[in-house]
This record gives structure tokens, sequence and C-alpha cells, in this order.
């Protein structure tokens, strides 16, 4: 018999972790003063409201108290962080026209094969530009728009949509890392689909933050107009360094009248990473929108997408899977406010903790006066894999009107043993069983995914379920 | 005067739910000397007012109860400490009357095989703030706590209820029932603490909370924390207005849907008041409640 351990393995980063030497001349420094921010706007060409905003964002941010009831922050320098390295080249529509080692990065993560196979369009950030947009033609024929938000708001046609938008849902007073990116964003996405139009194939934005000691502060602005749908997904990684990294983007979703909108993450930061983003939707009368969340990366995360519901009807779904392994630390959930009468929402989410790892769930569930007739239900499971790591659960659910039905269940515990000895009986060996188990608590999340990152998510978990019990 | 902070939640969560503790001046809840009371065996305590210490010592493999009705529009301080001793069982029964400002709070230390069995019912209050912190330490040792609550006009209640899990195989049940009026606030916080070397433990917690008013606040907080592999914890909890099936069925049985809200509203607590098994509590609860209608009496429009 060999000497194979079964065991749930760390996640396999090696296809992440690779990285080119990035230009440091293209740094404009280290820190977040109002120079560097005003040099940032000169590089941007920022119109003069956004350089007001960015620097009353600035204002914001230094009277705003640091974070203190989650996980800790202290490893992050924020005052020395980069926060813009200018890339090479322009933005590219054409796969030829992107430089060598940043079309090489996105080849690796096989994001051009994507968009062949299975995608709509793409955007490829690197650093803090996009580098890389393309959309297939008959997307827009039909009137979407997926483009780079800082092209988009200097084109006439979206610059005022984009103004009456941008971080009204998130505004910077929201938190102090909503200020930091209101100071220092750059980079993203602008999607638009127009009334009625429904986007069959996904749109994908993969972020990749390949410089040292850098942070990286995308702007998500998506704008569905009523009877639309959507299916957008979002990537990110980054190779392993030994300075923390930031990552502090922010995504804002507007779900027309009966619109719908599905947003999956896989998130795959490498461990020296701090994932501070910011994620937020405001649904309106019979619309939809679906969060597809799959946490795996960083050091430290804090993520808990948004959903407001605002119109009779409105419904949100969030069905998240967080993998926290050795010297991690990942704070995940979700918030569900509930505004408007007949509104609804479930949220389904698992985590699993091994090797030190620590994975909290967190959860805010607010039903509001007008909300009658609202439901909501929560569930998350929580899966121990040794007892050197540690799982917390901690919901909350705060009610303001008698006509409203709010189910919570949450549960924590290990691999049964009766459940083994089950599939044991049934002619399983135990290290089968046991990664079976494993297999099937994943699966909510995975079985949500179109298949290629299925496949990926697959591939993340790295469920190495060979031999003997270790 | 200061404010003092109370009930603070075992792990800070978002700050704009307001539930991570509470804040009140300190001389809301009565003043003077405190007033100590160490009952040698059973004991029926009544307090209406001032600062009370409670203290229940079980030696090992005793048995001890105590019955305590806090009541009267005074500020008071009700501290209760149980040290129960290896084998010891202890129930604890405390009836809030319609009291006014109330700082309660209740530490027991739970030895190997010791048991403690908590009942404490909450009928209105102008502003109750109570902690409960059970400290399983003991292998086998056990803890169940029933609480209910019947909240009206401006009543308020903010209650932390831990229970923490360091002996193997120690067991944690808490049922939690439920039923707010008019402009009645309340926060439960309930948490299941399963700390490291705590194999075998379980925990389990629910909240059932019946809405009967559109101006209501009610606030759930059910935490698990856990740092131990081979445990079992789950929570659970239903806030709202009764299940559309239950409903169904009793309109199928001819009774109206006022009274079978008034029903369901005191069913939740009369249960809770028949587990003390003691007939002066089940009796001044029920005369709390109203008595209510005879069954002839609920078939009536």
């Amino acid at each position: 018999m060999s000497e194979e351990k079964t065991k749930v393995a760390d996640i396999d980063r090696s296809l992440y972790d690779f990285r080119y030497e990035e230009d440091e001349r293209d740094f404009l420094g280290s820190g977040i003063t109002a120079d560097i921010i005003g040099a940032l706007s000169d590089e941007k060409g920022d119109t003069d409201w956004m350089r007001e905003f960015r620097l009353r964002s600035l204002e914001i941010y230094r009277r705003m108290p640091m974070v203190n009831w989650g996980p800790s922050i202290e490893g992050l320098d924020v005052d020395n962080i980069v926060t813009y390295i200018r890339t090479k080249s322009r933005m590219n529509s054409d796969w030829n026209d992107v430089p060598a080692d940043i079309k090489d990065t996105f080849e690796k993560l096989g994001i051009p094969q994507a968009e062949r196979e299975s995608l709509a369009g793409v955007g490829a950030q690197y650093d803090s530009e996009l580098v890389y947009h393309n959309v297939r033609k008959e997307v827009a024929e039909s009137g979407v728009v997926y483009t780079d938000l800082e092209s988009a708001m200097h084109d006439e046609r979206y610059a005022e949509l984009i103004r009456s938008h941008f971080m009204k849902l998130v505004p910077p007073t929201d938190h102090k890392f909503a200020a930091l990116h209101g100071a220092v964003w750059s980079g993203g996405s602008f999607v638009y689909v127009p009334a009625g139009v429904k986007t069959e194939i996904p749109l994908q934005s993969y972020f990749r933050l390949n410089a040292r000691g850098a942070g990286q502060f995308e702007h998500t602005l998506i704008i569905l107009e009523e009877n639309s749908s959507l299916h957008f997904i979002e990537g990110c990684s980054a190779p392993k360094y030994y300075e923390a990294g930031l990552h502090a983007g922010c995504v804002e979703l507007y779900v027309g009248r009966n619109a719908s909108l599905r947003y999956s993450t896989i998130e795959n930061w490498s461990k020296n990473m701090y994932n501070l983003n910011t994620k937020r939707a405001l649904v309106e009368e019979g619309g939809k929108i679906e969060w597809v969340s799959g946490s795996f990366g960083s050091h430290v995360s804090y993520l808990y997408p948004m959903s407001i519901l605002n119109g009779r009807g409105a419904r949100a779904e969030f069905t998240g899977i967080t993998f926290a392994g050795e010297g991690q630390e990942l704070d995940t959930g979700a918030k569900i406010v509930h505004n408007a009468p007949d509104t609804s929402s479930y949220i389904n989410t698992k985590s699993i903790s091994k090797d030190g790892g620590i994975s909290t769930f967190r959860s805010a569930v607010t039903v509001n006066e007008k909300a009658v007739g609202s439901k909501s239900s929560v569930s998350c499971e929580s899966l121990m894999l040794d007892s050197i790591s540690r799982s917390d659960t901690i919901p909350v659910m705060d009610i303001r009107t008698d006509k409203a039905d709010v189910g919570h269940e949450a549960k924590i515990g290990r691999i049964s043993d009766d459940t083994v000895f089950y599939l044991m009986s049934r002619g399983l060996s135990e290290e089968d069983a046991k990664a079976m188990i494993v297999r099937g608590f994943a699966d909510n999340v995975s079985k949500e995914l179109p298949l290629e990152y299925a496949v990926e998510m697959n591939n993340l978990i790295g469920l190495e379920m060979k031999g003997s019990i270790g | 005067m200061e404010n003092v902070i109370l009930n603070r939640l075992p792990v800070p969560t978002f700050r704009w739910l307001k539930v991570n503790e509470v804040s009140r001046a300190e001389n809301e809840f009565g003043t003077g000397a405190e007033n100590v009371i160490q009952p040698d065996d059973d004991a029926r305590i009544e307090i209406t007012g001032g600062r009370n210490r409670l203290v229940i010592n079980a030696a090992e493999n005793s048995r001890r109860e105590a019955v305590v009705f806090i009541s009267g529009s005074e500020g008071k301080t009700v501290v209760t400490e149980v040290n129960a001793a290896a084998g010891a069982e202890v129930k604890l029964v405390q009836v809030y009357e319609n009291s006014g400002a109330a700082n309660s709070s209740v530490n027991a230390e739970i030895a190997e095989n010791a048991a403690l069995e908590l009942i404490q019912l909450y009928i209105g209050g102008a502003d109750t703030v109570s902690g409960i912190n059970a400290e399983l330490a003991g292998r086998c040792s056990k803890f169940r706590a029933d609480i209910g609550y019947l909240l009206d006009g401006t009543d308020k209640l903010d209650i932390n209820l831990t229970a923490r899990h360091s002996g193997k195989k120690s067991s944690s049940e808490i049922a939690v029932k439920g039923v707010m009026r008019g402009h009645s606030e309340k926060i439960f916080r309930g948490t299941i603490d399963f700390l490291k070397g705590a194999a075998g433990a379980k925990g389990k917690e629910n909240e059932d909370v019946l809405t009967l008013d559109e101006t209501v606040r009610s606030k759930t907080v059910p935490l698990i924390l856990c740092a131990e592999e081979d445990v079992e914890g789950s929570h659970g909890a239903v806030i709202g207005r009764i299940d559309e099936n239950q409903m169904f069925y009793m309109q199928s049985r001819g009774i109206p849907e006022d009274k079978i809200y008034e029903m369901m509203a005191r069913a939740q607590i009369a249960q809770i008041a028949e587990k003390t098994g003691d007939s002066e509590t089940i009796g001044r609860v029920g005369a709390a409640l109203g008595g209510g209608d005879s069954d002839e009496q609920l078939y009536k429009e």
C-alpha cells in the first residue's frame, strides 16, 4: 500500500504565482497625499467634478477611523501603498497589440481562451489600468455597452449617466476604504444594458495585480435598464510578495424594473493581499440580483456584497463559498436591506477552515417598515477540518415590521463519522467517503457557475483524495 | 453621571447595526448598598429595587432551586452567581413582572456532570438589560435556558447570553420565545462559544418571535464561535407572523384571525411558565397574560 495521505490540500496557487518586473519609473510614488491624487487626476485627465470628488474623498479618508470590528489589518501599511501604476500601453481591443509580458500573464490565466469559447466580452486590468477590452459584435449591436469606465466618463454619450451613478450607492462616507477608493480609484469597467436586451452569454473582467507593494482600486459600474438581463463574471489574482498588497475595489450595480443580473466572482488573491472590496446592488421593482461568490485567496478579506431591494417584489440571492487555509482570515458574507413590500432574499453559504485558517460568516438582514410581506431566509454551514483552525458565524437580523417572515439556520461541525461509516458500508473506502463528503459540501457554488469556472473552482479547492487517512 | 457599557457582544460586528453593546446611565439601575442574598436551601425571593446580589452555591451532587420575582417601578440591579459543583443540579427561575429599569446578570460556573436549568420570563419591562454567561468548564456539564418575553407599549429588552464550552462533551440548549406588540424594542444576542479542547461538545440555540404590530423592532444576533473541530453547533431563528399553514388550519377550525394571534401569543409565554413547574409562577404569569378567553369564547367573533 502506498503512503499517500488523504488530505484536503491547500489551494494550489502555482498557476497564479508568477510575475513580471514592473517598470518602477511608472510609479507616481507611494502614499496617499493631495499631491499624488492631483498627479493622478492629471494623468487621467479628470473632469473638474472628479478632481473635486477625489480630493473630497481624501479628506473623508483622513477623518474616518480605521475599521476595528473585524480581522486585524495592522500588517497593511496604507500610507506607503503605491496607489497608481501607469500601463505600458493604451487600452487595446486587439489582443495582438497588448504588450508581450502582460499578454503572457493573461494567456497563462486562460482569459483569451475563455473569451473565444464562452464569453460575450472581456476586460482585463493589469495593475491600475485596463489593458484590453473587447465585446462581441452582435452584443455591441444590441446596444450593450461594455468598456473601460475612464474612457466612458470622457464620452459625452455616457458622461452624465456615469456622473449620476458613480459612488452614489457606495458613497465615500460609507467606510474608510470606500473613501480611499473615491480618492485613488483607477481602471474598472462600465456596462450598460438597454431596456429589453437579454445578454445570453456572460461578460467577464479579470483583475491582475502584478506590482510589488501596490494597491488595486478598480471601479465597476453596471446599469441594467428594465426587462434586461446580464451575467457578469469577475476574476482576481496576484503573485505573492513579502510586502502586503491591497485591493480596495468598488462594484456598483443598478438593476432596473424586472431586470436580472447575476454577478459571479472567483477571487484568488495571493496570501499577502488585503482584500477590502465593497460591492453593492440596488434592485428596482420585480428585479433580481444573484451573487455567486468564491473566496479562496488573500491574507485578510472583508467582503459582504449588499443588496438593497428598493422596489416591490425585488429579489436577492447570495450563494457563497469561503476556503480559509494557513495564514488566512477570510471574513465574508452578505448584507440585505428590504426596503419595499413583497421583497425576498436568500443567503446560502458554506465555509471550510483548515491548517489554522479562520473563516467568519457575517451577515445583516434588515427588513424596514415599508417591507410588508417580505421574506428572508439565511442558511450557513461551516466545516472544520482540524482543531487548529477557527470558524465563526455572526449573523444579525433587524426586523422593523410585523408582516415579514424571516428564517435563519446555521450549522457548524466536522465530517460526520456516521456519514463516513454509512458510505463505507456501501463499499467506499474511508478516503473516498471523506472526499465525496467534502466535494458535496462545496457543490452549492460550483453548480451555480458556468462550466469553465466550476472547473477552475474545483482546481482552486485542490482536493487531493488519495491513499490512507492522515 | 457616567454611562456604563453593558451586554458587549463577544465578537463585534458592523457598527451601524448598533448591536455590539448598550450604554446606560450608571444610576438608572438602583443605588445604595448591595443587598447580598445567599440562601442555604431552596429559595423564593422578591426583589423590588436597589442593588442585589444572589449567590447560589450548590455542593457536589446536590439539588438547588431558586425562584426570583423582580417587580416594582424603581430601578434595580440583580446580580446572580451560580456555582454548580460536580454532579450538582441547579434550577433558577427569574420572573420580571412589568419592572422598571433593571440590570440583570447571571454568571454560572458549571462543573463536571453538573447542570444549570435557567428559566427567565420577561413580562413587560421599561428597560431591562440582561446578561447571562454560562461557563461549561466541566466534562459533560449541561446548560439549558428557556427564555420567554412579552413586550408591549414602549417596553425595551436587551439580552446578551453566552454559553462558553471548554469542557469535553458539554452541552447547551437555548430556546427563546417572544411576543412583541406596540412600539416595543428587543435585542437578543445568543452566543455558543466552543473553545479549543471542548471535544464532543454540542450547542443548540433557537429564537421564535411573534411580531404583532408594525411598529415593533426586533433584533436577533445568534453567534456560533468555534475553535474546536469535534463539535456540533446549530442555531435557528424564526421572526414574523404565524405560519400560513398553521393559520389556515386554525381558521378551518372556526377560530377568527385576531383570536388566533391572541391565543398564540399567550401560548408562547405560557409554555415557558409551565416549564418552571411552580404553581405561583404559572399563576402570576397567567394573571399578567390577562387570563384570556375560555375555549368557548375563542370561537366567537
